[in-house]
């Protein structure tokens, strides 16, 4: 008899322990996303389950640490630059929903950099032109001009012509260059590249091939809660102590630390 | 039937209630743990029945902002939607912006659902359109969720390796002359080894340096400049060489080579991006055609006799 008691209470306490825990998941889903940073048990209770997700999910790119791979066009996740919206835990959400060009209808797919060095740069946009290997070194020197990098003057003159006309790196960069958090066109002005060193090789070889990272949609394969968890989990990383602001301006790049280079969230 | 009071042993230790002596027999006990049993099953099954995915339900599930007719509108898509329309988030949205946006969603999933019940697909070409492209696009996002290990796409690169090149880039200048000067343009051949002819030289020959090419760029546009032929010869020469006349329709050409770099093949950790991007296309051709086997299977499709 003791033993069905015993069991009983198991069970009974089994009970409890689930539906607290179903208790503390309808919490975590019906908040709003960005205020539960503010919220000390919520955070508790998602960022244990988070880490475990972002390791099944997430790692396999990303690293263990988030730090992602230059070399491999990785986004750094951890240096607090955010190619795609700002760093709240609802862009991040919507990145571990949907995607990048995942093929899911509402991924964020608007922004392809095109490959100047083919005949068409751009299957979406027909209007891009192709441009020559003289034009694209020009480009080159006008954006280490931004980046208060040394530069040839005659150079920059041509390439910020081509920036902003022929080229139309205006168009999703804009024309002071710093970006679009609304389509993912990164800032270059703040020499934080996602692919390679940021030297005049790799952004050539960026400008020339074009580039069109993905991340996969994990809606529907991942539940909603723990969407949010992975998305609660990648905010934290971004948040750490040590992890490079993004710079308010061209000017305050060269204060950025070196771990938040070659990289871009 | 057993009987209980003989078992009973006569010390005091072992006297109590029968149902609580295991090696009894106590058709209390048996009740008691029969009706216990009973409720625990019924309130798992109560459990699973109220909550397993498609099951009727009164109470909207924490993902979920509304249900219509059991079909559920998510918070995800709701938060979307609403910094779609009003650039807001949830917490600096006012109640009327929240209204608008859930009204809004289920006004649409209504639609939707009258339209599976008309059956629109069957006779509205847009509508079908819409659903070959989703079903599509559903079959590429399950292939981009897999990632592949660095050996697969190693693999892929050694077995498509010619793919991954950089791409060529020259300088070449297209000289033409009149079909009548082919003196003259052996003559030029000779005279373009001490270097490009000023525009005196072009004159004494008779010639023209065609405007289309001249500057230095990518082998795809001097391909489209010279034409496949011109190209062809040109590709072979050498920084500071110059071509044999060659007849054209429009004259002849001699081509002069100021500085040809051809493509360099990529190592692996170049071309990983690319590669990467073939791989995926790659998988998503090959899980897409498979699909389409799978429903051309299933599917009893009959074709009438005079297309067979």
């Amino acid at each position: 008899m003791r033993i069905a008691i015993l069991l009983i209470a198991l069970i009974g306490i089994a009970g409890a322990i689930e539906v607290q825990r179903e208790h503390q998941i309808a919490l975590l889903l019906r908040a709003d996303p960005d205020s539960i940073p503010a919220n000390p048990s919520l955070m508790k209770f998602a960022l244990g389950r988070g880490a475990s997700g972002y390791r099944s999910h997430c790692a396999a790119c990303h690293g263990d640490d988030g730090h992602g791979d230059a070399a491999r066009g990785i986004p750094n996740l951890a240096d607090g630059d955010w190619l795609y919206g700002s760093g709240e835990v609802s862009d991040i959400e919507r990145v571990v929903d949907y995607g990048i060009r995942s093929a899911n209808p509402k991924a964020w797919n608007l922004a392809i950099m095109p490959a100047y060095a083919k005949i068409h740069p751009s299957r979406t946009e027909p209007k891009i032109a192709p441009l020559k290997p003289g034009e694209i070194r020009d480009v080159i020197e006008f954006l280490l001009y931004l980046q208060k990098q040394h530069a040839d003057p005659a150079a920059v003159a041509r390439g910020a012509a081509v920036f902003s006309d022929t080229g139309g790196c205006y168009d999703c960069h804009g024309a002071d260059a710093q970006g679009d958090g609304a389509i993912g066109a990164p800032n270059l002005t703040d020499r934080i590249t996602l692919y390679g060193d940021g030297s005049a090789a790799a952004l050539f070889d960026s400008i020339a091939h074009g580039r069109q990272g993905i991340c996969p949609a994990w809606v529907g394969k991942i539940s909603p809660a723990g969407v949010r968890e992975i998305a609660l989990y990648v905010y934290t990383l971004s948040q750490r102590p040590g992890a490079a602001r993004p710079p308010s301006s061209a000017a305050s790049s060269h204060t950025e630390t070196s771990a938040a280079r070659g990289a871009r969230g | 039937m057993h009987d209980d009071s003989r078992s009973l042993p006569d010390h005091p230790a072992s006297v109590r209630a029968p149902w609580r002596d295991i090696r009894q027999v106590s058709v209390a006990r048996s009740i008691g743990l029969m009706g216990m049993g009973a409720v625990l099953g019924l309130g798992l099954a109560g459990y699973a029945l109220f909550t397993a995915r498609g099951t009727s339900t009164l109470a909207v599930p924490a993902e979920d902002v509304a249900l219509v007719n059991q079909q559920p509108i998510s918070r995800s898509d709701y938060l979307l939607q609403l910094q779609a329309l009003y650039a807001v988030d949830l917490q600096h949205s006012t109640r009327e912006e929240r209204e608008k946006v859930l009204n809004d969603m289920i006004r649409e999933e209504l639609f939707v659902q009258r339209g599976k019940e008309l059956d629109v697909a069957s006779n509205d070409s847009e509508v079908r359109s819409a659903m070959v492209n989703a079903v599509e696009l559903e079959i590429a996002a399950d292939a981009l969720t897999t990632q592949p290990t660095e050996a697969q796409l190693k693999a892929f690169y050694t077995a498509h390796q010619g793919n991954y090149a950089s791409e060529g880039i020259m300088t070449v200048h297209d000289y033409v002359f009149p079909k009548s000067a082919a003196e003259q343009a052996a003559d030029a051949v000779h005279g373009l080894k001490s270097g490009t002819p000023t525009a005196d030289l072009l004159a004494h020959w008779g010639a023209k340096d065609s405007p289309s090419v001249g500057d230095e760029e990518f082998y795809f546009a001097a391909k489209l400049h010279l034409g496949d032929r011109l190209f062809d010869v040109a590709r072979g020469l050498t920084d500071g060489a110059s071509s044999m006349p060659i007849e054209m329709p429009d004259g002849i050409h001699v081509l002069y080579m100021v500085k040809n770099k051809p493509p360099v093949p990529y190592d692996f950790a170049a071309a990983r991006d690319q590669v990467l991007n073939d791989y995926r296309n790659k998988a998503i051709a090959h899980l897409s055609a498979g699909d389409e086997a799978f429903l051309r299977k299933r599917a009893n499709v009959l074709i009438a006799k005079d297309l067979q």
